[in-house]
């Protein structure tokens, strides 16, 4: 019961040294400085800030009409996105078949005004690792769905999901000589669809 | 207890004797504390946002054997197998012993600073694991075989012909391409190579939520993700300081880390793990190695709500100068300063020495730690236990007896303006006067303020 001990002994460790108690403040976070009106625009401006691109579109066929114009759909596709129908793949259990995505669009739940990151949850995802191992992703997420900051976004996403993520902007680095690359180990582009 | 070493001067000596490289080393880091600053003015609520995230962590740390055991009994009812290591030995062989259960060979790791204060790498290595770091600039360094000199930009020591000339050695680049953009795809190529072939992630933990049982991984590459998603096996290691009570006080922390880190809006992506996807398994283990040794120190708590941004770093006019190897710890820079000595007294009592006591590394700090006033204590505690170096300790007797007797004190400024003014190279002779190194004496004064003082009494009432 070696684990046993160390926790024990932790614990009373603590216990021994620990401050008295310190209440938490009263209220948690701030009121958003970015207006209701400003939501959009705010979001579009720091998704290009993050490296990315976010385009207005009025209906999903429209998004597949971008879509088809940017990317070859014949390479391996992969969409969760109901009623954006442009899958061509099927992922195998064997996880690391997945490198071959070129292109996986996603539904976001959420979207942050502030830092244009927005939220993904499990069911959204499906296979954890295709955001992330995708050549390209592609996020479609409604207006209705933009709030001002991380405080109100809390408010509003599961956080029991088994797996959630907010994300904003392409896989970057910065770490030869502090020159930022786009594309380090995640997806090269983001492309955010933004619907009424 | 014998007395520090002056490693940190020496090795500041060093770096600064590639004076191109120190300059380049000191402006960018202060180009990075100017992003910082444009990122921190964005928010007009800044200041109490600082306030709120320190009062949290401070709420934490006086109710943390309560949040560690609320996060074990949800992380555990997750689906989540929960480690607890005392110190370093321990948390290196509970992942050994896990890596031993799966017959596994290959680890990716992602950046974990953790991991770094306890050796990990060296100890799986010995026992015949490939280890991978895969965070772009822990490779780097990893592939140089030498650690990390800042905990956000570990190879910020470099220059790109020197990761061009490295990566033609390992990854089989060209010779002397030095593109960033070409040398980041090939580090791309040759680390998703890794990522599909490991058979278990490491990941550090940015926060670990006690109301969830979940904690938070923060990147701007996706390896972390990359690798614990396609791994068979994720173990998360953090330090116990590491929880928070609740989902939404994650609203606070995350606004303020990467603005303080790199001036970013957000890292690109911020992944809460809270349970093992079908057929995978999650594990978490929880190190002390010290920390409720700080804990118990009134002086020194405070250094635990740390959540390291690197901004104390990027701030300070003693770690833009002297570079983070000159700090011989896994966190360089000013907090690393205050963390250390508590791990090992005798070996780190050089370190809280190494600063200005300026302040910037509190003006800064997004949880408000008062580093600078911790380095000042560390100093008196460092002196009181006899560990700071003789020069040091002759120079500090001898301005005591200079100080406590006035006599003693107006001789030896008649005696210095003298001295200074017949034989000035003397004074300046580094080898004599230590002060004169890396720059000259001023010009001594025709008399001192004193003597001026009363001449001018004189005059005023003659």
């Amino acid at each position: 019961m070696a684990e046993t001990t160390t926790r024990d002994t932790i614990l009373a460790a603590i216990r021994q040294g620990k401050p008295d108690l310190h209440p938490l403040p009263e209220t948690i976070g701030f009121a958003p400085t970015i207006t209701p009106e400003n939501l959009v625009e705010a979001f579009m401006a720091m998704v290009k800030t993050n490296g990315g691109q976010a385009i207005r579109v009025t209906s999903l066929s429209e998004a597949h009409a971008f879509l088809v114009q940017e990317y070859d759909l014949t390479l391996p596709i992969l969409s969760h996105v109901p009623g954006l129908d442009i899958s061509n793949f099927t992922p195998a259990a064997e996880l690391r078949l997945l490198d071959d995505l070129h292109l996986v669009v996603l539904e976001g739940k959420v979207g942050v005004a502030e830092n244009a990151a927005i939220w993904l949850d499990e069911a959204a995802i499906g296979i954890r690792a295709l955001p992330f191992i995708s050549l390209n992703l592609s996020l479609v997420l409604s207006e209705k769905n933009l709030v001002g900051n991380m405080h109100e976004a809390y408010r509003l996403i599961d956080t029991h999901t088994g797996f959630g993520t907010f994300i904003a902007g392409p896989s970057k680095t910065a770490d030869i000589e502090q020159s930022l690359v786009i594309g380090a180990h995640g997806s090269k582009t983001l492309t955010v669809f933004l619907l009424p | 207890m014998d007395t520090a070493s002056p490693r940190h001067a020496k090795a500041a000596e060093a770096f600064l004797r590639d004076e191109e490289n120190a300059d380049w080393h000191n402006e960018t880091l202060w180009f990075v504390r100017s992003k910082r600053d444009r990122a921190a003015q964005s928010l007009p609520e800044w200041e109490d946002l600082r306030e709120q995230a320190s009062q949290i962590k401070l709420h934490s740390l006086s109710k943390l054997d309560d949040y560690l055991i609320q996060l074990e009994e949800n992380a555990r009812q997750n689906g989540v197998i929960v480690h607890w290591a005392a110190n370093a030995d321990e948390h290196n062989r509970i992942v050994l012993d896990i890596m031993r259960k799966h017959k596994a060979t290959k680890i990716v790791k992602s950046k974990s600073m953790l991991t770094e204060e306890c050796h990990l790498n060296p100890y799986l290595i010995k026992e015949g694991i490939e280890v991978i770091d895969t965070d772009l600039g822990e490779r780097i360094i990893q592939l140089r075989n030498e650690p990390p000199s800042h905990i956000v930009m570990p190879a910020i020591h470099l220059k790109k012909r020197h990761i061009g000339d490295l990566f033609h050695l390992h990854l089989g680049t060209d010779a002397g391409a030095d593109d960033p953009q070409y040398l980041t795809e090939a580090a791309r190529i040759h680390l998703r190579q890794k990522f599909l072939l490991a058979d278990v992630a490491i990941t550090g933990v940015n926060f670990a939520i006690a109301e969830t049982g979940g904690f938070v991984v923060c990147t701007n590459e996706g390896n972390a993700d990359l690798g614990a998603h396609l791994a068979k096996v994720h173990i998360a290691c953090m330090g116990i300081e590491k929880v928070i009570p609740k989902a939404e006080h994650l609203g606070v922390f995350l606004r303020l880390l990467a603005r303080s880190a790199t001036g970013q809006a957000t890292t690109t992506y911020s992944s809460h793990f809270r349970k093992p996807a079908p057929g995978q398994e999650m594990h978490l283990v929880l190190v002390d190695n010290g920390r409720t040794r700080q804990l118990a120190s009134p002086d020194f708590r405070n250094s635990l709500k740390c959540i390291r941004c690197g901004a104390c770093m990027n701030t300070c006019p003693v770690y833009r100068r002297s570079g983070g190897h000159s700090y011989h710890t896994a966190v360089a820079g000013p907090i690393g300063s205050i963390l250390a000595p508590n791990i090992d007294m005798k070996e780190y009592a050089d370190l809280p020495f190494a600063s200005t006591l300026c302040g910037s590394c509190t003006n800064v700090c997004p949880v408000k730690i008062d580093i600078h006033q911790q380095l000042y204590k560390w100093r008196q505690v460092l002196g009181e236990a006899g560990a700071v170096e003789p020069t040091k300790k002759i120079g500090m007797t001898g301005m005591d007896v200079l100080f406590s007797h006035p006599r003693l004190y107006r001789f030896a400024g008649r005696a210095g303006r003298w001295f200074m003014q017949k034989f000035p190279s003397l004074a300046n002779k580094s080898s004599l006067n230590p002060w004169a190194i890396h720059r000259d004496m001023p010009k001594p004064p025709a008399q001192s303020f004193r003597d001026w003082y009363a001449q001018q009494n004189q005059k005023d009432n003659g």
